[in-house]
């Protein structure tokens, strides 16, 4: 190769000396082209090693432009990323569209080669371009099979680092547990040190090993050898554009092939530019977040570890492994007294647990303790006791102290879309923090505070935007009627960079809140009457609560037709009934609620209840497993009867009286027709004496059945248990009824009485029992038999009792 | 002295080739009191082909870094975990590299008295002569306080906590008072002096440590061997080793072998290779269990067979491992059985010879 000065071979970096002895020198790449005087920086993402020899490189090259790997749609981010107001850690996110919704990142460390060079290409004035495909490409994206999982890291190849058959055999022969602590031992270690040629000289040859054990297949089907092309493409674009040399920062991993296609620069086309798609956004970013994608193989884990090691070697310390571990290891200290109560943190350990990660450090042969010495270390000392898989609360607190939770910061330039803005203003404003990732519980006295009652509004229009900032974990709720007499609103927040992508995925729905909430809720309408809930208005009555707990009420009540058209079409008592019970738990909590207009909800709970009014006469025809549903229905709309004098007029409770007094001369179902019955008599339309009678000829009557004469009474008791003592023939005729049974006709008719009786409590139990007893002399305490049983029949029957549960659980019938 | 017919060498002795190849290449520095350096020991554990020594701890290389350094502080080592997960041979080989000596043990008992840790008496002397140096009978822990060696303790957790607290000085203050000497009279310990401790903390039948000794000892968890590669590659080299010495010629298969490392890891782990569950068994399923039985297995195709061990005789010596005290072990290992054993004996000989064989045991 004629006018090779590859730094990387010409400065003969000596590799007699462990550990790097493992790599021979006919596998170096070529890391500057003097003829077409481009230069290849090969890195790793979120390594500071590589950003620190990256740094002297760019001084030393003073390249006239800087070719960065990265999606080529980010140019008109970077001088956002480069603004004096950016601190990382920071990302960029595209949205994804197609089958796979969702977003992808790329995040940006201090200590990320990426980043170091973008600053660099910044203060020294010279262009600087992202080379990869666009990243809404699909050669992008590590994987599409899991479309579940809206967050999506970039394809960054770094998985070769960590379980690349040439890395994992070097992890062997090195003793290290992994690609991670191999390239610690190979690369971190050397940072600060004076030779960047020899350092990316082995950082290429390094990756070009790695490259070279992996199939040629795996690369054309991951997207690898696409994404290449376009690099080339860019490449030559740029060196026909621009004069003077050119640095190119590409992970490693791809190196050798930008190397290879140096030769044949002059002959590539320039990229061919598609339309462009969503813009995608700056966005601060957290390490928890950067840590938790590292999964994926997006870079080198626990970043608050490698950012304090950048710090300390940009602080120009000498000895700077050991000063991190010293700082590290009493900062960890400090965050265990307030992290883990009880943690031991006695200076004695600390000491001991410095002097462990110095002697594993010598003993690895290491300039000082890396990662995972200290890591050892501190497992060494911390840990007492035997070590229960991850669980051990100190080394998981280790992990989360050098993860770190920091979040970064966009300039309020930042052209973060105009409603990523206002909700951040709108959060500021209500006093919830949004500049750091720790969950937080607040509670909000929502009738009484306006404030608290915003702010509840704002946590609500979250929850319904889908953005996972914040959980409601108690309080009030109008939708199922609980707790509707608590105050207090308690909810958890946790600020994450999701949130903010989250609604930048929402950005085109509008530039505030209440747009993006206006759009939600139509998707959800459409979604809702598309589906056709086949005329069941319960998920539209969730859909406007909903709504109208995110704080827009008034736009909400677009839903109300739908309701009301769902109610309409329904041919249900049982679920008109539970509509109407539904409108009227939202119209009571109007006020928390938020629409002053009432009048719209009125009107529609005087179509449902109209609409119950008009299915009441097919009572006649509830089939026998609609009863229990259908007696419900008659108890709600009773209820509702009572609300007519308040203030809710629509309920006009002569109509349902007259129905029901249509009803009586009907052919029911026995339990129906005593729940009528009840009904009339409580409307005043029969009295005592035809109750009585209607009683008696029921329980009387010459059904073949036994089980529905008691019907009748189960009817009467589900619509009020007050009759029991208020109409005394009640058990009059009862007891006279089963007082003329025999016991086989006791026995068979016991478990109907059960049903019956089973809506009672237990004191009402009580003084029916003490009225039956009067009514024949007796005192009720007096009829309480203890029933001594054998142990050996109560085991008996205990075993007859599990053998049946056995045989039922057998046949499928529990 | 060890002589050529002692059923068991000490580790020293075993491997005193390779710690005298060990000690020639080592040009490390040498903690004060070590006969090699730490990484010469750290070599002699893991292995180092290129000196031609083998390695001979699996699973967890930074595990055997911690502990080097923890025996190079001054704080004790302590191991702990499932029985039969090679604690016991990690100290020995721990004390014989950094020593050359692992005999100096303490047994944990029951019946585990201070004596044991400190000294006792010749009684006749001291009855004749009255307390003297000559009269007093060191423990090992005192031997090698006195020669800067390391001091084995295994099972530490069946003493009693006074016994074991005696331990507490000694690691503090590295030095033990013999006031029968006289008022000032203390052993020092010279540099090279450590203790490592063993324990089974879940077994039945141990004994709680007490906070102020747990605070002088790193504690390190060893794990069963997770892959079953290191783990086959493990227990053959084992049986080698038992079997070498004896004369014994067996016919050992790979693939026979590998029946019983995957019936291990399968019962220790609760979940088969193919992902299936079960229930483990409460017995310990131990890579040393593992030896045993392929021991047994090898001598008895050795000596009652043709010399060719087959997954036949691996069924019959199974039994004693999986039945101990547990009657309802033997149902799961029948579950175990029929569920996957046999699913797997159709596709495999040597696993059909020791499906049909196990059947036949009287497991319930």
């Amino acid at each position: 190769m004629a006018g090779l000065l590859s730094g990387g071979a010409r400065a003969a970096p000596d590799l007699s000396c462990a550990p790097n002895s493992y790599m021979p020198e006919d596998a170096a790449i070529l890391l500057s082209d003097l003829e077409c005087d481009v230069h290849i920086a090969p890195i790793r993402h979120h390594s500071p090693a590589c950003a620190w020899h990256l740094k002297a490189m760019i001084a030393e090259i003073g390249p006239a432009a800087i070719l960065i790997e990265g999606p080529d749609d980010y140019d008109p981010l970077i001088p956002l990323l480069t603004h004096a107001e950016t601190r990382p850690p920071v990302a960029i996110v595209s949205i994804l569209e197609g089958p796979v919704r969702g977003a992808s990142y790329f995040p940006f460390c201090a200590h990320s080669p990426e980043y170091v060079a973008l600053q660099e290409g910044a203060a020294r004035g010279v262009p600087v371009r992202f080379i990869d495909l666009p990243a809404t490409d699909k050669a992008m994206r590590e994987d599409d099979s899991n479309p579940l999982d809206p967050i999506q890291p970039l394809a960054l190849d770094e998985w070769a680092f960590d379980s690349s058959d040439y890395v994992r055999a070097l992890a062997d022969r090195l003793g290290c547990r992994d690609g991670n602590e191999v390239w610690d031992q190979l690369f971190e270690a050397r940072i600060g040190e004076a030779d960047w040629r020899r350092f990316f000289g082995d950082v290429g040859r390094y990756c070009s090993h790695m490259r070279e054990s992996t199939a040629t297949t795996t690369m054309e089907a991951d997207g690898t050898v696409v994404r290449e092309t376009r690099m080339v493409a860019h490449l030559a674009q740029a060196r026909r554009e621009i004069k003077g040399p050119i640095l190119t920062v590409v992970g490693g991993f791809h190196a050798p092939a930008l190397a290879e296609a140096l030769p044949r620069l002059e002959n590539v086309a320039a990229p061919s530019r598609g339309k462009a798609e969503r813009s995608p956004y700056l966005i601060r970013y957290g390490y928890r977040q950067l840590n938790a994608l590292t999964g994926y193989g997006a870079g080198l884990p626990l970043p608050a570890y490698y950012e304090g090691l950048w710090q300390t070697v940009a602080a120009g310390e000498a000895a700077p492994f050991d000063k991190l571990a010293h700082r590290l290891i009493t900062d960890f200290a400090a965050h265990l007294r307030t992290a883990l109560l009880g943690a031991w943190t006695a200076v004695p350990i600390l000491v001991a647990t410095l002097e462990n990660a110095h002697r594993l450090a010598e003993l690895r042969g290491r300039p000082g303790p890396l990662r995972d010495d200290l890591i050892d270390a501190c497992h060494s000392t911390f840990l007492k006791g035997e070590e229960a898989g991850d669980a051990s609360p100190v080394m998981a607190e280790l992990v989360a102290f050098l993860t770190g939770s920091a979040i970064g910061d966009v300039p309020a330039s930042a052209g973060s879309p105009p409603l990523v803005e206002a909700v951040r203003q709108r959060a500021r404003a209500l006093g919830f923090r949004v500049d750091d990732g720790e969950r937080r519980n607040r509670e909000l006295d929502i009738y009484r505070k306006p404030r608290h009652r915003a702010a509840s509004r704002f946590l609500h229009a979250t929850v319904f935007l889908e953005t996972g900032f914040a959980q409601r974990t108690g309080g009030p709720d109008f939708r199922s009627g609980v707790d509707l007499d608590r105050l207090i609103e308690h909810w958890s927040i946790m600020w994450s960079p999701l949130f903010e992508a989250r609604l930048i995925e929402r950005a085109a729905d509008g530039d505030t809140i209440e747009e993006a909430l206006a759009a939600e809720l139509n998707r959800r309408l459409a979604a809702l009457e598309a589906q056709g809930m086949g005329g069941n208005a319960s998920a539209a009555i969730d859909l406007f609560a909903a709504a109208c707990q995110a704080g827009i009420a008034a736009y909400a009540e677009r839903v109300l037709p739908v309701i009301e058209a769902d109610i309409v079409r329904d041919a249900d008592l049982a679920s008109v009934a539970a509509a109407l019970r539904d409108l009227i738990g939202l119209w009571r909590g109007r006020a928390a609620l938020g629409f002053d207009n009432s009048a719209e909800i009125e009107s529609l709970v005087g179509t449902t209840w109209r609409r119950a009014l008009y299915l009441l006469p097919d009572l006649a025809n509830a089939g026998e497993d609609r009863i229990a549903a259908t007696l419900d229905a008659l108890v709600v709309l009773r209820e509702a009867t009572g609300l007519a004098d308040e203030s809710l007029r629509a309920l006009d409770p002569v109509l349902f009286d007259e129905a029901i007094a249509a009803l009586l001369d009907t052919e029911l179902d026995p339990a129906l027709a005593g729940a009528v019955a009840a009904l009339a008599l409580l409307a005043g339309r029969i009295d005592d004496a035809e109750f009585a009678a209607r009683l008696s000829g029921e329980l009387r009557a010459a059904y073949p059945e036994m089980a529905r004469r008691i019907a009748w009474l189960r009817g009467v008791i589900a619509i009020s248990r007050e009759l029991l003592w208020r109409v005394p023939e009640l058990i009059e005729t009862a007891d006279q009824v089963l007082s003329a049974l025999d016991d086989g006709g006791f026995v068979e008719l016991l478990p109907h009485l059960r049903m019956a009786f089973a809506a009672l409590d237990p004191r009402e139990i009580d003084r029916l029992a003490h009225a039956i007893a009067a009514r024949h002399g007796e005192d009720a305490a007096a009829l309480i038999v203890r029933h001594d049983l054998p142990e050996a029949e109560v085991a008996a029957n205990l075993r007859a009792d599990a053998r049946v549960r056995e045989m039922l659980e057998a046949d499928g019938l529990l | 002295m060890v002589t050529e017919t002692a059923l068991r060498a000490p580790a020293e002795e075993r491997y005193s080739d390779e710690l005298a190849k060990l000690a020639q290449a080592d040009d490390s520095p040498r903690p004060r009191g070590w006969v090699l350096s730490a990484r010469a020991v750290r070599r002699f554990i893991l292995g180092d082909p290129k000196l031609g020594v083998v390695r001979k701890f699996y699973g967890d290389d930074p595990l055997v870094d911690r502990a080097i350094v923890s025996l190079m502080s001054n704080q004790g080592l302590m191991l702990v975990g499932e029985p039969g997960t090679a604690k016991s041979m990690l100290s020995e080989l721990l004390a014989a590299a950094i020593s050359n000596d692992s005999a100096l043990v303490v047994q944990g008992s029951a019946g585990t008295t201070e004596d044991h840790l400190r000294y006792g008496w010749n009684y006749a002397l001291l009855l004749a002569e009255g307390p003297s140096e000559k009269a007093l009978v060191p423990s090992p822990v005192l031997t090698a306080m006195r020669t800067g060696k390391i001091v084995r303790f295994e099972e530490i957790t069946r003493c009693p906590p006074e016994v074991q607290d005696a331990l507490i000085s000694i690691l503090s203050e590295k030095a033990l008072a013999v006031p029968e000497l006289g008022a000032e009279q203390a052993v020092r310990a010279v540099p090279g002096f450590n203790v490592i401790g063993t324990a089974n903390l879940r077994d039945r039948g141990v004994h709680e440590m007490s906070s102020a000794l747990k605070r002088r000892l790193n504690f390190e968890t060893v794990h069963p061997i997770a892959d079953p590669a290191h783990e086959l590659e493990l227990v053959l080299k084992q049986l080698g080793e038992r079997l070498g010495p004896a004369g014994v010629k067996v016919d050992v298969g790979a693939d026979v072998a590998d029946i019983l490392v995957q019936t291990f890891q399968d019962l220790r782990s609760g979940r088969t290779k193919e992902g299936a569950s079960l229930t483990r068994p409460e017995a310990v399923m131990s890579t040393a269990e593992a030896v045993n039985v392929l021991h047994a297995a090898a001598l008895e195709a050795a000596f009652l067979d043709n010399g060719k061990l087959t997954g036949a005789h691996l069924a019959r010596q199974i039994q004693g491992v999986i039945i101990k005290d547990e009657p309802e072990d033997g149902k799961r290992f029948k579950a175990y059985l029929d569920h996957v054993v046999k699913e797997r004996s159709a596709r495999s000989g040597p696993w059909r010879d020791f499906y049909q064989a196990a059947r036949a045991l009287r497991l319930t």
